[in-house]
């Protein structure tokens, strides 16, 4: 046991050595979370990485609700979200949005207001005129958000104008009030629906955040560990290939010319590679704690989180060993399962938005499996609530390293 | 030339000479196009996913999930309260919507409803899903506000004679305002940027140009491993005692590379017109020239790391890194919109983000040669620097 201890603390003090592997074990998951970070708005200051969207507006009309909807898009509620610049020509606006100037241009035409607002002595508008927003195609989220606003606009003024022309045709035709009087009160039944509207919907929305009375969720608490695990990947798989170099060299045969069993040998590589990994971790869990101020929850159940996750992503790494004839293999298919383990188990995209099958598929990645423990801790969770993804990352450990010693065996990698 | 193009073909032969290659060639940067563009199947609805729990089961529950699945934003799913429930404890679902027992017309006109929104923190999918459903049930709700309203307006003139009267006022004008808002003109118009070849916006266009970048960067950074391999080696020192240029030899090595980078564009942009059915081909000058420049500067950058690096363990590592990190900060996993203003700024200082950029005007926007001559004049401008300083740099040993 000793030997097995003594090899492992060998492997793990070489591996810290190596400037090379600090790279993708520590240097890489950092520069990462910190891009992702600030792709979610993290460190900007603001909740979301949309903000001062460009848009350009023509206003055509020039009537009032064609200079409610300029006041709208330059007012103080949406002076972080747009910056709106007014233009003339409705050409000019578009061509800024083809040059990629402008998220959307929005050109309010003439006769716009009059669709809405019968004009004196009608009950009717005229006929609708359309509201026109141009769009970037390379901003489509940018795009949505204006086309939302736009969208919140016309509905309220819809039920505005629906609302005055229900009210006032129901007291025309009960003869409470005289024709003369029906477009002055159409427009103040109007502007009273409108406001109504916002101060008594009669449908009322109960919303609940979950946790949020007891933990502020940080979202790069998702993204941190998303990129520690992902390089956990490269740390399992680089220490497989260092026992096919070192197998190569000739060292592990000098080693199993001492009076070491082979089961020592390679189960002190193994305990080395395990060992490296739980390092790694936990160097990430307290230099993002450190840098990026996070909580990562309940310390306890963070550690065994990283002692099951670790044993997951070896099996991993034993299996790629066991498989490969040369360390270059090794460090090709290590890398390419690392990025694909990434994406499929939700480093990069939340699973969520992606197809069932990848959801399903995403349950042989220790990255789900260690994802959904991480973000339950940091939601304030407890060792209780993560048993299931415990259970999943040992029982994947197992079946791999069962798998992976029955081909060592095979290849003799076991006999002395 | 001769030289050059012995080199070049040693190069070609080598990096080929294992199957993996192939993987980081063509399999991955295929898979990952076709994952992250939604074009593997299953689940091709980009809209939010909204879980509905529907305890009432009546007329305007259905209306409300209805009114919920013509959202933009949302597509509704419906569930039990145990399944949304457990989902949304374990947080493969950003929002839990729950329609409560009694929801109904009658109910609706009596008093006000609501409903519960179960929201992830600090979620924006679930902050998405609490708009649409504010929108949708401000829908929903409106026509009786309306007749609400209109009986209220009636009554400040004159008092129902009765109870009956004023339920009739009340149908009459619930029906009226149910009659209009289901007529409600289109008030908006919406059309996409107006470009030459009149191309529509297709969201897996970002993903295929992104992805492109990604893996055709990552080895041409590589590079750098193959300069500090044969350093490490002392192949290089050998070809001291040739009759051979560092320049011949830099041109030589950087040949093969960039050769086998332009292949590798070309086969994902095949990929991309005749499987994802992309617009890549509709201005062939334009593209040939990002596609030459974009190379050019990967490759310069590669170059130039290759002489700071010590091992080709380093250098395959930082090029990885490196790689990844330009990838996701120049726009090709996320668009640079989401960035914040400061962000993008401080971003056109990568190669990355140029190539992004020209190739989205090419594909999205139908942009010409002149159009993208300004980012492929920028991703010249940085290989000039890289290979000036690569050069300048350059030791055989």
């Amino acid at each position: 046991m000793r030997k097995l201890f003594l090899i492992g603390l060998k492997d793990l003090k070489l591996v810290f050595r190596d400037k090379a592997a600090l790279i993708f074990m520590l240097l890489a998951p950092f520069l990462l979370t910190l891009g992702m970070g600030f792709v979610t708005g993290q460190f900007g200051g603001s909740g979301s990485g949309i903000s001062n969207i460009p848009v350009g507006i023509v206003n055509q009309d020039g009537g009032q609700l064609g200079n409610a909807l300029v006041e709208l898009f330059q007012s103080k509620d949406l002076s972080d979200l747009v910056v709106a610049t007014i233009i003339e020509d409705p050409a000019a606006a578009r061509q800024q949005v083809d040059e990629d100037k402008f998220a959307a241009a929005v050109i309010i035409p003439t006769g716009f207001t009059e669709s809405i607002i019968p004009s004196a002595g009608q009950i009717d508008a005229s006929p609708a005129v359309q509201l026109v927003i141009y769009n970037n195609p390379t901003r489509p989220t940018s795009a949505g958000v204006v086309k939302t606003i736009l969208e919140e606009f016309v509905n309220r003024l819809e039920v505005g104008r629906v609302g005055g022309t229900v009210i006032v045709t129901q007291l025309v035709t009960k003869g409470l009030i005289s024709p003369a009087q029906v477009a002055a009160v159409a427009v103040q039944m109007g502007q009273q629906q409108v406001k109504s509207l916002d101060e008594n919907s009669v449908i009322k929305l109960n919303s609940n955040v979950a946790s949020e009375s007891t933990v502020n969720f940080n979202p790069l608490a998702y993204i941190a560990p998303a990129m520690a695990l992902m390089f956990l990947m490269y740390t399992v798989s680089n220490g497989g290939r260092t026992l096919l170099v070192e197998r190569n060299q000739g060292t592990l045969p000098r080693l199993l010319v001492s009076p070491t069993g082979s089961a020592q040998v390679l189960g002190g590589k193994i305990f080395g590679i395990y060992l490296t990994g739980v390092v790694q971790m936990l160097i990430l869990i307290v230099g993002s704690t450190l840098l990026f101020r996070l909580q990562w929850g309940d310390p306890l159940a963070v550690f065994v989180l990283v002692l099951a996750a670790v044993f997951g992503a070896s099996g991993w790494g034993m299996l790629i060993t066991s498989l490969a004839k040369r360390p270059g293999q090794i460090s090709a298919i290590g890398s390419a399962l690392m990025l694909t383990f990434g994406v499929l188990g939700g480093s990069f995209v939340n699973l969520e938005v992606m197809p069932t099958w990848v959801q399903f598929v995403s349950k042989i990645t220790p990255n789900a499996w260690g994802l959904d423990g991480f973000s339950t801790l940091a939601l304030g969770g407890g060792l209780g609530l993560i048993i299931k993804p415990i259970l999943g990352l040992l029982v994947m450990g197992l079946v791999l390293f069962t798998i992976s010693l029955a081909l060592f065996n095979r290849r003799g990698m076991t006999m002395k | 030339m001769k030289k050059i193009l012995a080199i070049t073909i040693r190069d070609i032969r080598l990096r080929f000479s294992s199957f993996s290659e192939w993987l980081f060639f063509l399999i991955m940067p295929i898979f990952f196009t076709l994952l992250l563009s939604g074009g593997t199947g299953g689940n091709s609805d980009n809209r939010v996913l909204l879980v509905v729990v529907d305890r009432a089961q009546t007329p305007l529950s259905a209306e409300l999930i209805a009114t919920l699945e013509n959202s933009e934003s949302v597509h509704p799913e419906l569930m039990t309260q145990e399944d949304g429930e457990n989902r949304f404890d374990s947080r493969r679902i950003s929002a839990l919507l729950i329609i409560p027992a009694g929801f109904d017309q009658s109910a609706l006109e009596n008093g006000s409803l609501t409903l519960e929104l179960r929201q992830q923190p600090n979620n924006l999918n679930a902050l998405v899903a609490q708009g649409a459903v504010q929108a949708v049930i401000s829908r929903v709700g409106q026509a009786v506000e309306i007749a609400r309203r209109s009986v209220a307006e009636a009554e400040k003139i004159k008092a129902f004679q009765s109870a009956a009267d004023r339920q009739a006022y009340f149908d009459e004008a619930l029906a009226s305002a149910q009659t209009l808002l289901d007529k409600s003109p289109d008030r908006i118009s919406e059309n996409q940027g107006n470009t030459p070849a009149q191309i529509e916006y297709d969201p897996r266009a970002n993903s295929s140009a992104g992805q492109l970048i990604t893996w055709v960067f990552i080895p041409l950074i590589g590079l750098s491993e193959l300069f500090a391999y044969e350093r490490q080696k002392g192949t290089l020192r050998r070809i001291l005692t040739t009759p051979t240029r560092k320049v011949t030899y830099i041109f030589g090595t950087i040949f093969g590379q960039v050769l086998i980078a332009l292949a590798q564009m070309a086969l994902l942009v095949g990929f991309g017109i005749l499987v994802m059915k992309l617009n890549w081909g509709q201005n062939v000058p334009a593209l040939i020239a990002m596609l030459v420049a974009g190379a050019l500067a990967a490759a310069a950058l590669g170059t130039m790391l290759g002489t700071f690096v010590k091992s080709a363990a380093q250098a395959q590592g930082l090029s990885i890194m490196l790689g990844m990190v330009m990838a996701l900060m120049g726009g090709c996993w996320y668009p640079l919109e989401l960035f914040p203003q400061a962000v993008r700024n401080v971003v056109k200082i990568l190669p990355t983000t140029w190539a992004m950029q020209g190739l989205l005007d090419i594909v999205l926007r139908g942009q010409g040669l002149a159009a993208i001559l300004p980012e492929a004049g920028v991703l010249l401008g940085f290989a000039a620097v890289f290979f000036g300083i690569g050069i300048w740099r350059f030791r055989y040993e």
